[in-house]
């Protein structure tokens, strides 16, 4: 009886982790035989399955290739710029606004609240027409005030804000409803006895936010940076809308650009693009995983 | 003691950059893009003039964009395969046995890939010769040799499903990971009760496991809805909306930045878009609205 209870045990939980091994290979597969290709130096084998999941005389020399005939660095510099300034803008604006809305008592605020969350439920994707527009005019303003003021011509203020800046390739990301519900949340668990004490002491409500409120929600703070960072570094669609020059793109859209584009010409390299592009997400991923987890599981309570 | 007028003018600085940014880019463009929808706007000198309802007229009769609005509707056939798959993936990686860490991890590694860049590898595995050809040929479900091979992007019948298996692939991480924050929140004393009396593993699943998460279910399953109606970057970096891959997100986006740049049109489709989301979003108030 004791044994047979064991054995069933054993069985199901060697079926648990061959459900988990086999759901592990559907989620990996493309990356592993993207990593295998890109390590071949021989690519005669790279549409011989199962085969070509093991590299053949592994080498480097894709990846060489790449920075030879791809502007890798400049997407990856393009790429590092605008997710920072994301990340900063992102923070500021939710922090700013979450503190009135969870800790200050003001008129307007149950609807500026109920405003803020009915975004979600817009398809936000249908904006990118009109938004294009807006820029355009962003543009064609700054020129003409480069033009009013008699600044030089190679200033180029229409690129400044206007289509094809990074400005604008970021600025409708800026002020999001998750961002500022996150920081609300956060802001909302603090104990009123901290912030009544730093009033008493006669701090600013800025003072109260910078130096109370923001050292204790730093965890928070972290989980929507790094949400940010994930969501900035891989946008594709808007960046590849507003962007007309190569020069200004991002890795998300100028590595696929290449890769789908006549510059194709060997498997091989185009996967040691994906790999290279792949790798520092996963490396970042691997060390802030938790947050991922646990900060998604606060927007579901 | 600060009067409550000063604080009114605090919240309201603190909120101003949120509220401007939103209302540029996310409240503007919702009023814009309706006007729009009734123009014929130029693209050369942005000017725009009256069109008596041109715009709706034609995508009314037309049939590309009625096949779009068809395919939507279709893609909405993922949601429940997603939803189950993912509460069962949950459940698998919701215990305290050695490397369920690293199972999560690799579940959600999709999910944080750009779309660009996975799409480049999927189209080598959708490939004729590509790995989902060999695949299915290994397990004998299509014949050996030529006739085996399918270009699965490239068969009207078959790439919408293609595009959605991609988005299946891309999407599950995200659900698993809300589904288990719901998990979680289930005492272990219920489901060893429930092992004591006898029950076996479908029956503690469909009787324990799916009530008692029943909220992020409902949770999941209307995100997951409203995601699947607005699909369409996966059609952008897979087919380009060609082999019949048109939904209907990729119509506005191709009318607007596609060959003929018909922001008029364009708009006229985003505001059907939108109203359907709408109608989405009032059922999602209804069953959440009461609770909170």
């Amino acid at each position: 009886m004791a044994l047979g209870k064991n054995l069933r045990r054993s069985i199901a939980l060697g079926g648990q982790y061959a459900g988990l091994i086999a759901f592990a290979i559907f989620t990996t597969f493309p990356f592993v035989w993207a990593l295998s290709v890109a390590l071949s130096a021989d690519p005669s084998h790279i549409w011989d399955f199962p085969r070509s999941f093991l590299p053949t005389d592994i080498s480097l020399m894709w990846f060489e290739r790449v920075f030879k005939e791809m502007p890798f660095m400049t997407y990856l510099k393009n790429s590092t710029l605008m997710s920072f300034w994301t990340i900063v803008a992102v923070v500021v604006i939710s922090v700013l606004a979450g503190y009135p809305l969870a800790r200050l008592r003001f008129p307007g605020r149950g609807l500026i609240f109920v405003g803020i969350i009915a975004t979600l439920m817009l398809p936000s994707e249908v904006n990118i027409i009109p938004n294009f527009i807006t820029l355009r005019n962003f543009g064609m303003a700054a020129s003409h005030l480069q033009e009013v003021l008699h600044l030089p011509d190679d200033w180029n203020m229409r690129e400044w804000i206007g289509l094809n800046s990074y400005f604008g390739a970021i600025v409708p990301n800026f002020a999001t409803a998750f961002g500022i519900f996150l920081m609300k949340q956060a802001f909302e668990q603090i104990p009123q006895d901290l912030i009544d004490a730093a009033r008493v002491d006669g701090a600013t409500e800025l003072q109260i936010m910078w130096r109370v409120l923001v050292p204790v929600s730093a965890p928070s703070i972290a989980a929507l940076a790094i949400f940010t960072l994930v969501n900035a570094w891989n946008d594709y669609l808007w960046p590849s809308i507003v962007m007309t020059g190569k020069e200004k793109l991002p890795l998300a859209v100028g590595v696929f650009n290449d890769l789908t584009g006549p510059f194709a010409t060997s498997t091989s390299l185009v996967m040691a693009a994906i790999v290279m592009t792949v790798v520092p997400v996963l490396i970042f991923f691997a060390f802030t995983q938790r947050y991922f987890v646990s900060n998604l599981s606060g927007a579901v309570k | 003691m600060k009067t409550s007028s000063s604080y009114t003018a605090i919240a309201y600085l603190f909120l101003a950059p949120a509220l401007i940014l939103m209302g540029i880019f996310t409240f503007w463009p919702v009023g814009f893009n309706t006007y729009l929808a009734f123009q014929d706007y130029s693209l050369a000198d942005g000017t725009s003039t009256w069109n008596n309802f041109a715009h709706f007229k034609y995508i009314a009769g037309e049939e590309l964009f009625h096949n779009a609005l068809k395919n939507s509707v279709l893609y909405l056939l993922i949601v429940p395969v997603i939803q189950l798959s993912a509460l069962i993936v949950a459940k698998l990686v919701n215990n305290k046995l050695p490397a369920m860490t690293f199972f999560r991890a690799v579940y959600y590694i999709p999910v944080i890939t750009a779309i660009s860049i996975a799409a480049v590898v999927w189209s080598n595995v959708y490939k004729y010769d590509g790995l989902l050809s060999w695949f299915l040929q290994a397990l004998h479900i299509l014949p050996q040799g030529q006739d085996g091979q399918i270009d699965w992007l490239g068969n009207p019948h078959i790439a919408l499903y293609m595009v959605m298996l991609f988005t299946f692939w891309k999407g599950i991480g995200y659900y698993m990971v809300l589904y288990l924050a719901g998990l979680q929140a289930i005492p272990a004393e219920v489901e060893e009760a429930a092992i004591l009396d006898g029950a076996n593993v479908f029956q503690r699943f469909w009787k324990i496991t799916v009530p008692m998460v029943k909220p992020t279910i409902l949770l999941c399953t209307l995100l997951c809805t409203i995601a699947a109606m607005k699909a369409f970057q996966e059609v952008v970096v897979l087919t380009k909306g060609q082999s019949d891959t048109y939904t209907a997100l990729f119509y506005v986006y191709d009318q607007g930045f596609g060959s003929n740049h018909n922001f008029g049109r364009a708009a006229a489709a985003g505001v059907v878009v939108t109203f359907f989301c709408m109608i989405l979003a009032i059922i999602q108030f209804r069953f959440f609205g009461d609770k909170k």
